[in-house]
């Protein structure tokens, strides 16, 4: 009886601090849906501002999106399958970012891309980083790969090997087996990742204002709007931007769950 | 050296686990057994045939081919696993007709065959089904189908009945048994069940830390092992003597007794004998005819172990494993402590003699 009460009072503490942190969270969800008006919200979505933000933040995200997909499917599937030399190190660097404020990353590329050779030789070469559009997406990149390369990983490192070498004992070599076999396979792991890049891309804030400098209706994306209107104190743009922001995240949530669960 | 499948001289070392200097020649369509307790190297050496490891020093020949630096695909080796790894995305036939769609392009050709080995397998009605919804012993059917399909020159198998009950398990070795000799096919059969080497193989090879112990033929192997690491792995009686007369048979003194054995070894030898338990009879009062080896001990130990009883009996300074059934002991009355004969001929006695 005794052992039991002292069951049911820390069950209880636990759930109280549950339900009371997401009710905080809910509350202030409610206030950016529910303090501003409808009007002000759909003049805020007409504006050239706004349209041209959630363009070029939806442009920018897919692109790098489909890069960071590109790079980080073979990058993932190298660490998990493979040894050689220096590959803790290389997980390390690669899972940096997600520990580093953002306004760091975005420092240290905005320092790569323009004071060094490789700045300079992009450059001559025609493409600018530092303060365009390529920089709203290299940020992006940079922000989102370690998301997508975790999941990725993880994804792969539960596939065993042993679905691997009957393809190849049939008669597959190692990459049709990865297409055919290992690729199938991961399916919702890699449709999780794809999601998690999308949302940090769309979400990435720091590293775009650092690297391409947040400038109005240059390198504006949403989170830059909000900023931007915040400090004019122009709410109703700023909540605005935050709304879409946010609806992204709940389709993100949403498509994770459905698709983020091991059915292998 | 000659032979079908021959590994020489391999060395492979994956850090934790590893195999050392592993030689053997397997004939073509032999059926192979690899046993050995758990992380003795039998997967390694398994998985080393089929070229996921490659091995730091030894050759590895197939077929007249070194295929020691050939990757998995152009080997020409099936894999059957324990865990069936069955690919979930595709239905049962397109698991089977996965290593043929590389070989062939003909569709009516390929469903053909499927049809063909599917039916032979008793699996035709769950070709359109996913690998999942299906029992342990159907997957493995599967899994076995789509190794053979090809007919491969070698087929690997590492313990594929492990994880399946026990009826399952009888009907699904004597098929294989079955299929592999109608396809000609050469296995090396990675296994636990001494069953499945009783009944499936003809050849044993007895793995430790990473080792070849012995290899050589079941009947070899189960009855004259030839250290006592592989007696006590496959459960013999193991006794040192000293042969006392040899004639047509050979008497040995075994501590305070007198064992008569076939085999023919020269007087003054110092020699290991070797009986089965399951070739030892326990009986009550003294048998008639047909044993020549009679003794008299008593029950020191009992112990059930499934269907079967594990009995010890002690004559003197030498204790004899035996095996009965409940059933048997029963009818006889016997307890521990009870004082009974055992018997067993002089067949069944091996003899090795001492280096």
């Amino acid at each position: 009886m005794g052992i039991q009460s002292v069951q049911i009072g820390f069950k209880h503490i636990c759930i109280m601090t549950t339900v009371l942190i997401a009710l905080i969270l809910f509350l202030s969800f409610i206030c950016l849906i529910a303090l501003p008006s409808p009007k002000e919200i759909i003049e805020s979505l007409k504006s050239s501002e706004m349209i041209f933000s959630l363009k070029l933040t939806l442009i920018s995200a897919l692109i790098s999106t489909i890069l960071v997909m590109i790079v980080g499917t073979p990058a993932a599937y190298a660490l998990a399958r493979f040894s050689f030399f220096g590959k803790r190190l290389i997980m390390t660097i690669l899972d940096l970012p997600i520990a580093m404020p953002e306004v760091v990353l975005g420092l240290a590329l905005l320092l790569l891309f323009g004071r060094t050779p490789l700045g300079t030789l992009l450059e001559d070469i025609g493409i600018r980083v530092v303060f365009t559009k390529i920089g709203v997406v290299i940020a992006e990149f940079f922000t989102a790969l370690p998301y997508a390369m975790r999941m990725l990983y993880s994804t792969f490192e539960t596939i065993s090997t042993r679905y691997e070498l009957v393809a190849r004992s049939l008669g597959y070599s190692s990459f049709e087996t990865f297409m055919k076999v290992t690729l199938p396979m991961a399916r919702s792991g890699i449709i999780a990742a794809l999601v998690i890049a999308f949302a940090r891309s769309v979400g990435t804030f720091g590293t775009v204002l650092i690297l391409a400098g947040g400038t109005y209706m240059v390198t504006e994306t949403l989170p830059v709007t909000l900023y931007l209107n915040m400090s004019y104190g122009n709410l109703g743009m700023a909540i605005t931007s935050g709304l879409l922001l946010l609806g992204v995240s709940f389709i993100t949530i949403y498509m994770v769950e459905k698709f983020g669960g091991r059915k292998i | 050296m000659s032979g079908f499948l021959i590994v020489k001289n391999i060395h492979v070392d994956l850090g934790e686990f590893k195999i050392e200097d592993i030689t053997f020649i397997v004939d073509e369509k032999d059926y192979v057994c690899v046993i050995g307790p758990t992380g003795s190297g039998k997967t390694i050496l398994v998985e080393t045939i089929a070229g996921l490891h490659k091995p730091r020093k030894g050759v590895i020949i197939l077929d007249g081919r070194d295929i020691t630096s050939l990757p998995p695909e152009k080997r020409n080796i099936g894999i059957v696993y324990q865990d069936y790894a069955l690919f979930p995305h595709m239905t049962v036939f397109d698991n089977i007709a996965f290593g043929l769609k590389k070989r062939i392009s003909k569709k009516d050709e390929i469903l053909r065959e499927v049809k063909a080995i599917a039916q032979r397998l008793e699996i035709e009605h769950l070709l359109h089904r996913k690998p999942t919804t299906l029992s342990g012993g159907e997957q493995q059917r599967v899994a076995l189908a789509r190794a053979l399909i090809v007919r491969p020159k070698l087929l690997l198998m590492d313990e594929p009945f492990s994880a399946l009950d026990f009826n399952t398990r009888t009907r699904l070795r004597k098929l294989v048994r079955e299929v592999v000799s109608e396809y000609g096919t050469t296995v090396i059969h990675v296994t636990h069940d001494f069953e499945d080497v009783w009944s499936l193989a003809r050849k044993v090879i007895v793995m430790y830390r990473g080792r070849i112990l012995q290899y050589d033929t079941v009947e070899e192997v189960f009855n004259r092992p030839c250290c006592e690491l592989v007696a006590s792995f496959v459960d013999i009686n193991v006794m040192s003597g000293i042969v006392v007369f040899s004639n047509d048979k050979t008497i040995v003194r075994v501590g305070d007794i007198e064992i008569v054995s076939k085999d023919r070894v020269c007087e003054g030898h110092r020699v290991k004998v070797f009986i089965r338990p399951e070739r030892i009879l326990i009986s009550k009062s003294k048998p008639v005819s047909k044993f020549d080896n009679v003794v008299r001990g008593f029950i020191e130990d009992l112990e059930r172990q499934g269907n079967i009883l594990r009995v010890q009996v002690r004559i003197g300074s030498i204790c004899l494993k035996c095996i009965s059934t409940p059933n048997v002991l029963g009818s006889l009355d016997l307890e521990l402590g009870s004082s009974v004969y055992i018997c067993f001929r002089s067949s069944d006695v091996r003899l090795l003699v001492e280096s």
